[in-house]
């Protein structure tokens, strides 16, 4: 038996850390574990409700759109506010397009490399490669021309005995499956996908007056002026400045993303069988299309233990199922009391006591969904649109699935989904169901403002005593969820139940594992020095685990290190 | 020559908030001139590149960890931070300017010139005001990233 962890070291702790007990080439143990104590919560105490979003933008340096969104809608929901439909679209454009943004760089520059094999370039032939990029799709940028420029590319950085951005990945390793001809269609489609989530990003700097930190939301509406004639408001030139740019990240998506995923899913079809771990699923609708929010263009609910006939809606934010169901419980985390409380009555004392197997190992608490643990991100939002037949839910995963079938050569189900393979396959399919909506609520807006509508706030007022709301918002990692307490207009109590915290929890006061943990056991290990396999499944989640610290290291010591014990 | 001047780090989470500090500090003290851009940009990690695109010349200032007492502010080249060498990676936060410049150098436009005014921080524990000894470091690596712009490189 092999005990190993796998532990990024920075100076200030922060991240990841992820043991594993292995027995005969399987991991039969698994603990999830935050290294840095986040209780930036804390910082909101007291304050006014109206300046939190831009607090909690401040959260995580990736995801700051969504912080500052669910932040609004939290403290709009404890008022009652209803929002302005320009409002409405034009964060629901922001959230879109940040969304494909985030899982386009997810896959290409987070965790492509765990599959494709950049070395292996070297053996590719770049006509054969673009014969089968052309089988794929139309995308206009796989001719064999591009794919030689791209493998000289490679040969240059592997001449210098640098692999520069590669240098991290597990070179040669025996779980490497792909062709040579699809890493080198991986590596190509890498250096487009830089240029194309950059324009993504632009449309969230369009709307948002600037990234990473947008500036135009407001408690009750959004900041930006409408006025199709003027320079320095939302006008005609702007909105076709982004429908040119939303036009290019669209076809990204559904001519290079979704194949590629689907190609690649292909050649792993044994990662279909890891990886399902907690097949509870907790996703929440978005895409507002009324004033009220009673209205969604994307499902969300609840799913248990994979029975897609067992889905139960949730219909909004003011949905009582959704707003008694959420706690969080810190038997195993490193807090004070073990729970479970309603966030709303939810505490942050820190209570550390080293890294316990039995006790409390994480700085991340065990939130729960009626008591049961759920795993949160794109794979249970897909799921719940299959289940409700939504209809782009249904033709993306439909699409995918024949796509991932023909290339494997075996029957790809929905079923197979609940994996580790499938949690990135439906990442890819709901990347394609925006990018359709993208352009819907670009319309919807740009219809709105033509037929004269230039209202985008509503003021809000603070009652006398107490008042509790939730903003929640369907992010790029799963269910985010802002709870706030106010008390004679000033923030009494916080909490922000984050994506992350649903998958890696830790295991709760009945001893139950949370989604990270469940979903490494049986993963099969070949080299425990170099445990490619933890970082697959780990990384299929999208885990945003350090929000958010950044600190630049000389020495380079802002690495995962492999500790076999 | 186009110009950036980038803070890095989380305002939320004590001397993290150096970079962002220093920007401010900037921004209320001099005038830098339209063709300088000045940001503060939190902590972008995968998106950093984003930001360095199309810029001849970018100076950052970040927290540093290095052994010498907090408030201490050291000068990084291009070659020392590309030098820093990348690992493996568990969560989109990790990345940091070592692998931004490290992207664009093997994908394309990379600034050439590269800065980074680095300061040791004495806590990263969550609040919002700098420790005595690294506010006391603002002014002096504002004046820093003020000496390096007046600097006359052989483009």
């Amino acid at each position: 038996m092999t005990r190993f962890t796998v532990d990024p070291i920075t100076r200030i702790e922060g991240h990841l850390r992820i043991d594993v007990e292995v027995d005969q080439g399987k991991i039969n143990k698994a603990w999830a574990s935050s290294t840095m104590f986040r209780g930036i919560e804390r910082i909101l105490l007291g304050r006014d409700p109206r300046e939190a979003w831009l607090f909690t933008q401040r959260f995580c340096g990736v995801c700051t759109t969504v912080h500052a969104l669910a932040s609004v809608r939290a403290v709009e929901d404890a008022l009652n506010l209803p929002i302005p439909m320009n409002a409405q679209y034009i964060r629901n454009l922001i959230l879109i397009a940040h969304a494909l943004h985030d899982h386009i760089v997810h896959f290409y520059h987070l965790s492509a490399l765990d599959w494709v094999d950049v070395t292996q370039v070297l053996k590719a032939d770049p006509a054969k490669a673009s014969s089968i990029a052309e089988s794929l799709s139309d995308w206009p940028n796989n001719s064999a021309k591009e794919m030689a420029a791209v493998k000289m590319k490679v040969k240059g950085l592997v001449d210098s005995g640098q692999l520069g951005p590669f240098a991290h990945g597990y070179w040669g390793h025996p779980a490497m499956k792909l062709p040579p001809e699809v890493n080198l269609i991986a590596v190509a489609h890498y250096l487009q996908a830089l240029e194309y989530q950059r324009y993504a990003n632009q449309i969230v700097g369009i709307l948002g007056g600037k990234t990473p930190h947008i500036q135009n939301v407001a408690v009750g509406g959004v900041q930006n002026a409408i006025n199709i004639e003027s320079q320095a408001a939302l006008n005609v030139d702007r909105l076709y400045q982004m429908k040119s740019l939303l036009d290019k990240v669209v076809s990204f998506v559904q001519n290079v993303y979704v194949p590629d995923v689907c190609a690649v899913a292909g050649f792993y079809p044994d990662w279909f069988s890891y990886g399902a771990g907690v097949t509870n699923y907790l996703s929440v609708p978005d895409l507002p299309l009324d004033e009220k929010s009673t209205k969604y263009d994307l499902p969300g609910g609840f799913i248990p233990n994979g029975d897609l006939s067992k889905f139960h809606p949730i219909t909004g934010q003011k949905d009582e199922y959704w707003r008694k169901a959420v706690t969080e419980d810190s038997e195993h985390a490193w807090y004070k009391g073990g729970g479970p409380l309603h966030p709303w009555k939810g505490e942050t004392d820190p209570e550390f006591t080293d890294w316990k197997e039995d006790g409390k190992y994480s700085w991340v608490k065990a939130p729960r969904f009626e008591g049961q643990p759920a795993q949160v991100g794109p794979l249970a939002n897909v799921l719940a649109g299959y289940a409700s037949g939504n209809p782009l839910m249904v033709k993306w995963t439909d699409a995918a699935l024949s796509k991932i079938s023909a290339i494997a050569k075996v029957k790809a189900t929905p079923a197979m989904l609940h994996s580790t393979l499938g949690r990135h396959g439906a990442r890819a399919v709901r990347t394609a169901v925006l990018s359709e909506l993208a352009v819907k609520h670009w319309q919807l807006l740009t219809d709105n403002i033509v037929k004269g509508d230039a209202a985008i706030f509503n003021q809000p007022e603070f009652p006398k005593g107490e008042i509790e709301g939730v903003g929640f918002h369907e992010a790029p990692r799963g269910t985010l969820s802002h709870w706030v307490v106010i008390d004679d207009g000033a923030i009494k109590n916080y909490q922000a139940v984050v994506p992350t915290t649903w998958n890696a929890s830790p295991r709760d006061s009945k001893g139950t594992s949370g989604p990270y943990e469940a979903s490494l056991l049986g993963n099969p290990i070949a080299d425990a020095q170099h445990p490619l396999e933890v970082l697959r499944t780990v990384h299929s989640f999208d885990p945003c685990m350090a929000c958010a610290v950044h600190m630049f290291d000389p020495s380079g010591n802002n690495t995962a290190k492999v500790k076999v014990l | 020559m186009r110009s950036a001047v980038y803070g890095i780090g989380n305002i939320l989470l004590g001397d993290d908030g150096i970079g962002p500090a220093v920007v401010a500090y900037l921004s209320s003290n001099f005038e830098l001139g339209p063709e300088i851009t000045i940001e503060d940009l939190g902590t972008p990690s995968l998106d950093l590149p984003n930001y360095l695109t199309g810029y001849d010349r970018v100076i950052f200032i970040d927290a540093v960890a290095a052994d010498a007492p907090p408030g201490t502010i050291r000068l990084y080249s291009r070659d020392e931070i590309v030098a820093a060498p990348p690992g493996i990676r568990i969560s989109p936060h990790e990345p940091t300017i070592n692998d931004a410049l490290i992207v664009l150098d093997f994908a394309g436009g990379a600034p050439k010139e590269v800065v980074l005014v680095g300061v040791v921080p004495q806590t990263l524990e969550g609040g919002m005001t700098l420790s005595p000894a690294v506010a006391g470091a603002v002014p002096r690596a504002a004046a820093m990233v003020v000496g390096e712009l007046g600097k006359r490189y052989a483009a």
